[in-house]
C-alpha cells in the first residue's frame, strides 16, 4: 500500500495527534529498557496449538478493503479465534490513532497493517514484537531479498510482508504512437528525448511527476541506487537526501520540468484523475499496484495502455525502485501474540489467502513462489491490450535495489519533502538547492529528537 | 408602502444564493454519474450515462449496508445531542434571564467567551478526559460533548428575557407555584420557538461533526456518516488494494444531506419566528 500524505482531513488530525505522539517519539531512547526482557525462546508447537484452540478475540487494524474474506478462511480453520477487523483510517491516519492508543495504554489492536517505510517509526518505540521466536525467521527464503530487508530492518523481523509496489512505466501506446514512438524508452536519456517528441507532436505530457508525492520521487531515488535514509534501530540515523546519486535524479527531472516536458500536478486529486481521462498524461511512472488502480478510475481508456520497465540509468542489469508496500505487524502490547502472529502468517502465506489478496484486493504479491506462479504471470490484461502485465512486474520485482532503509520519522521527512523539493517542482525551481534544504531540515530535526546523525 | 427594488441588492442576493446552491447542485448532478463520467463530463450537467440508481444501490449495499449503520449512528448522535443540549441550554438560559444570583454576570461572561472557542480546539482535552474515564470508542464519547452548547445558552437567555414576562412569573409565584413548576408549565411553553431553534442548531452541528468522532472512535460500527464517508473517500487513493468509490462517496454525501434539508423545510417557521422574535423585541 502506498502512503497518502495529503488527504483532506489528515492535516487537522496531524496537529492533534502530533501532540499526543510527540512524547512517545521524544521518549524513545529512554523508555526502551523496561520492555526489553531476555531474548525469548522460540515458541513451540504445543504453545501454538494451545493458543489457537483457546477462545480468543483478536483485533486487526487494516485498510485493505474486504480483507474479512481472507480472515474468514482463518476463522474457519481455527474456530476458537474470533477476529475483529477494523479500518480506522489509511496510512498516516491509522498510525496516528495507533500511537494515540499505545500512548493511552488501551484500545490498541493485536495485529496492525504497517507500510514498509513506517516500520522503523514503530520499532523505535518498541511497539512492534520481534516475530523471530514465533517462526518468522524461517520465512526469509520465501521472499525477494529486498522485501525481506524491508520487514527486517535491524536484526529482528517486525512484520510479515503483505504487498509491494515495484516500479515500472505505464504508458498510453496510442498517444505515443501518434507522436511516432512505438517502443518504450530503455534509458532515461531516451525518455527525455521521447518527452520532447510527445510534447511537440501531441497535446499530452509523457507523464506527470506529482509534486506532492514523495514516495514516487523516493522510488526513483531508490532505482538510481541512492541511499537517502538509514537507521541502525537504536540511536543513529543516516540522512543523505542530497547525495550525488540523488542529485543526478533531481537534475534530470528539473531539466524536464523546466522545459515543460513533464507536468507536476498533485496526484489523487480531481484534476489529476481528469488528466488521465482527458489524455493530458501519456504515461505514469508508477508501481505494480497501479495497473489495477487505473482500471478502476479511468475505465474509458481501456485497451490503450502498455506497461514497460522503468528507463535505466546505465546499460547492464535492469534496476527498479519500489513505491508502496506493507506488512502486518504484531504489537508488543498484544495479549495474544501467538494467535496474532498465526493470523498474520496465515493471511500472508496461505496459498488460498494470498491468491485472494491478489485477485480480489489487487495487492501485488510479495512471495517469490506467487510471483513465479504461472496462473499469476500468464493472466492477460484487457486494459493493457492483452499484455500479461503481471509477468512484467514479476520480472521487475527481483530487480529492486536491495538495501533501502527508512528513517524512524518518515512522516516528518515526507511532509518536509513537499515543502522543499515539492515546492521547487511546482515552481520550476532548483531541485538540487531544495534537496540541500531538505537535508539540513532533516538533520536539524533528527538532532532535536535526540538522534545521532551519521 | 411603495415596493422599492435595489438592483445592487438583488444582484448581491442572487450571487449569495448561487454561492450556496451551486455546490448542492453539483452534488445532486454528480450523484447521477459513474466514475468515468465524473472525470470526463461537465460538472454542472448530466454525464453520458444516468447512474443514480446504480449509485444508490452501491451506497446501500457497500459492505453489507454499512451506510445504514452510519446513518443510524448519526441520527442517534444528532438527536440525543440536540435534545439534551436544547434542554440544558433552555434551563440555563432561563435561569440567567430570570434569576439574580451571586456571580451570574461572571458565569454568563464565561459562557459568552466559550462561544468563541471552536469545538475542534476542545477535542484534544476532551479526548484525554474521556480516555481517562474509559469512554473513548463508545457512543457517549460523541453524545456527551454534544450536550454542551454555549451559543444555545446565550440564545435562550436573550429569548427568555423577552418572551417570558416577569409579571407572569410573579403572578405564578403569588399563586403558590414553585420555581420548577413555573419553568415547566409557563417557561417551557413560552420558550417553544426558541427551543426549536437551539434544537436545530445543535442538531446540524452534531450531524455535521467530523473531528470529534474522528479522534474518539476506532470502530467502524460506531462511525457517523461524516467519518465513514471520509474513510470511503480515502480508500480511492490507497494504491495497492484501492477501491475507486468516488461515485459511491458522492451519492452517499448527497443522501446524507437530504434529511437535514427536509428538517429545515418543515421547521422553517420555527427558524423564522425564533430569529424574528429576538430581533423585534430586543
Amino acid at each position: 500500500m502506498r502512503k497518502r500524505a495529503t488527504k483532506p482531513a489528515a492535516g487537522t488530525v496531524l496537529t492533534v495527534v502530533t501532540v499526543l505522539s510527540a512524547v512517545s517519539l521524544a521518549a524513545c531512547s529512554s523508555s526502551s529498557d523496561e520492555q526489553e526482557g531476555p531474548a525469548q525462546a522460540p515458541v513451540n508447537q504445543a504453545q501454538i496449538d494451545e493458543a489457537l484452540n483457546t477462545p480468543t478475540t483478536l483485533t486487526f487494524w487494516t485498510w485493505v478493503p474486504n480483507i474479512e474474506d481472507e480472515v474468514a478462511l482463518f476463522e474457519a480453520k481455527y474456530p476458537s479465534i474470533d477476529v475483529k477487523v477494523e479500518n480506522v483510517g489509511q496510512g498516516l491516519a491509522q498510525y496516528q490513532k495507533l500511537r494515540t492508543a499505545l500512548k493511552s495504554g488501551e484500545g490498541a489492536p493485536d495485529l496492525v497493517q504497517v507500510e514498509f517505510q513506517y516500520i522503523p517509526s514503530f520499532t523505535i518505540t518498541k511497539s512492534l514484537l520481534d516475530l523471530t521466536p514465533y517462526g518468522a525467521g524461517d520465512l526469509k527464503a520465501n521472499y525477494p531479498e529486498w522485501i525481506w530487508n524491508q520487514v527486517a530492518p535491524s536484526g529482528g523481523v517486525y512484520g510479515l510482508p503483505q504487498d509491494s509496489g515495484p516500479m515500472g512505466n505505464l504508458y498510453r501506446a496510442d498517444i505515443l504512437k501518434e507522436a511516432g514512438i512505438t517502443e518504450a524508452p530503455q534509458t532515461w536519456e531516451q525518455y527525455a528525448a521521447d518527452a520532447r517528441t510527445v510534447r511537440d507532436k501531441t497535446d499530452s505530457y509523457i507523464s506527470n511527476l506529482a509534486s506532492n508525492e514523495p514516495a514516487a520521487m523516493v522510488g526513483l531515488l531508490w532505482q538510481a541506487g541512492a541511499q537517502p535514509f538509514g537507521f541502525d534501530g537504536e540511536k543513529t540515523v543516516t540522512i543523505d537526501v542530497n547525495s550525488d546519486a540523488a542529485k543526478q535524479v533531481y537534475a534530470y527531472w528539473q531539466d524536464l520540468i523546466a522545459q515543460d516536458l513533464v507536468s507536476t500536478d498533485p496526484d489523487f486529486t480531481d484534476s489529476w484523475y481528469q488528466g488521465f481521462s482527458r489524455d493530458k498524461y501519456a504515461g505514469w511512472l508508477t508501481a505494480a499496484w497501479a495497473p489495477v488502480f487505473l482500471q478502476g478510475t479511468v475505465k474509458d481508456t481501456a485497451g490503450k495502455w502498455k506497461a514497460a520497465p522503468l528507463p535505466q540509468w546505465s546499460s547492464g542489469e535492469p534496476v527498479a525502485g519500489n513505491w508502496g508496500g506493507s506488512s502486518d505487524a504484531v504489537l508488543a502490547t498484544s495479549k495474544n501474540p501467538i494467535a496474532a502472529y498465526e493470523l498474520a502468517e496465515f493471511l500472508n502465506t496461505d496459498p488460498e489467502s494470498t491468491r485472494m489478496l491478489n485477485e480480489q484486493q489487487n495487492l501485488f504479491p510479495v512471495q517469490t513462489a506467487q510471483l513465479e506462479d504461472s496462473a499469476f504471470t500468464e493472466a492477460k490484461s484487457d486494459f493493457f491490450g492483452g499484455q500479461p502485465v503481471n509477468e512484467l512486474f514479476s520480472q521487475i520485482a527481483p530487480t529492486v535495489n536491495t538495501d533501502f532503509q527508512w528513517l524512524p520519522f518518515m512522516d516528518y521527512a515526507y511532509s518536509r519533502f513537499n515543502e522543499t523539493i515539492g515546492d521547487a517542482m511546482t515552481n520550476k525551481g532548483d531541485l538540487g538547492a531544495a534537496a540541500d534544504l531538505w537535508q539540513s531540515d532533516l538533520e536539524k530535526y533528527a538532532q532535536q529528537q535526540g538522534f545521532e546523525v551519521n | 408602502m411603495t415596493r422599492r427594488r435595489s438592483t445592487l441588492l438583488t444582484v448581491l442576493l442572487w450571487l449569495v444564493a448561487l454561492y450556496f446552491v451551486l455546490p448542492l447542485a453539483w452534488l445532486a448532478l454528480s450523484s447521477t454519474k459513474d466514475n468515468s463520467d465524473l472525470f470526463t463530463s461537465f460538472g454542472f450537467w448530466f454525464g453520458d450515462r444516468f447512474s443514480l440508481a446504480d449509485n444508490l444501490r452501491a451506497v446501500f449495499e457497500f459492505r453489507d449496508g454499512q451506510y445504514l449503520r452510519w446513518t443510524l449512528n448519526t441520527a442517534i448522535y444528532a438527536f440525543a445531542g440536540a435534545t439534551g443540549a436544547s434542554l440544558l441550554a433552555t434551563m440555563a438560559g432561563y435561569a440567567f434571564a430570570k434569576y439574580r444570583f451571586p456571580g451570574d454576570k461572571l458565569y454568563f461572561s464565561v459562557i459568552l467567551g466559550a462561544i468563541m472557542i471552536p469545538l475542534t480546539a476542545l477535542a484534544l482535552p476532551t479526548y484525554l478526559i474521556f480516555n481517562a474515564a474509559n469512554l473513548t470508542n463508545t457512543m457517549w464519547a460523541i453524545i456527551v460533548p454534544s450536550l454542551v452548547s454555549p451559543f444555545g445558552v446565550y440564545l435562550m437567555r436573550v429569548y427568555a428575557a423577552d418572551s417570558v414576562p416577569d409579571a407572569l412569573i410573579e403572578a405564578a409565584r403569588i399563586d403558590g407555584a414553585g420555581e420548577l413548576r413555573i419553568f415547566a408549565q409557563i417557561g417551557l411553553r413560552l420558550l417553544g420557538p426558541g427551543i426549536v431553534t437551539v434544537f436545530l442548531f445543535t442538531l446540524v452541528a452534531t450531524w455535521n461533526n467530523y473531528f470529534l468522532p474522528l479522534i474518539m472512535l476506532n470502530s467502524s460500527d460506531l462511525y457517523p456518516l461524516t467519518v465513514g464517508l471520509a474513510q470511503q473517500q480515502a480508500a480511492s487513493a490507497a494504491g495497492g488494494g484501492s477501491e475507486a468509490l468516488f461515485s459511491t462517496v458522492i451519492t452517499g454525501s448527497f443522501v446524507s444531506v437530504v434529511p437535514l434539508v427536509i428538517a429545515f423545510v418543515f421547521l422553517q417557521r420555527y427558524w423564522q419566528s425564533g430569529l424574528g422574535a429576538g430581533s423585534v423585541k430586543g
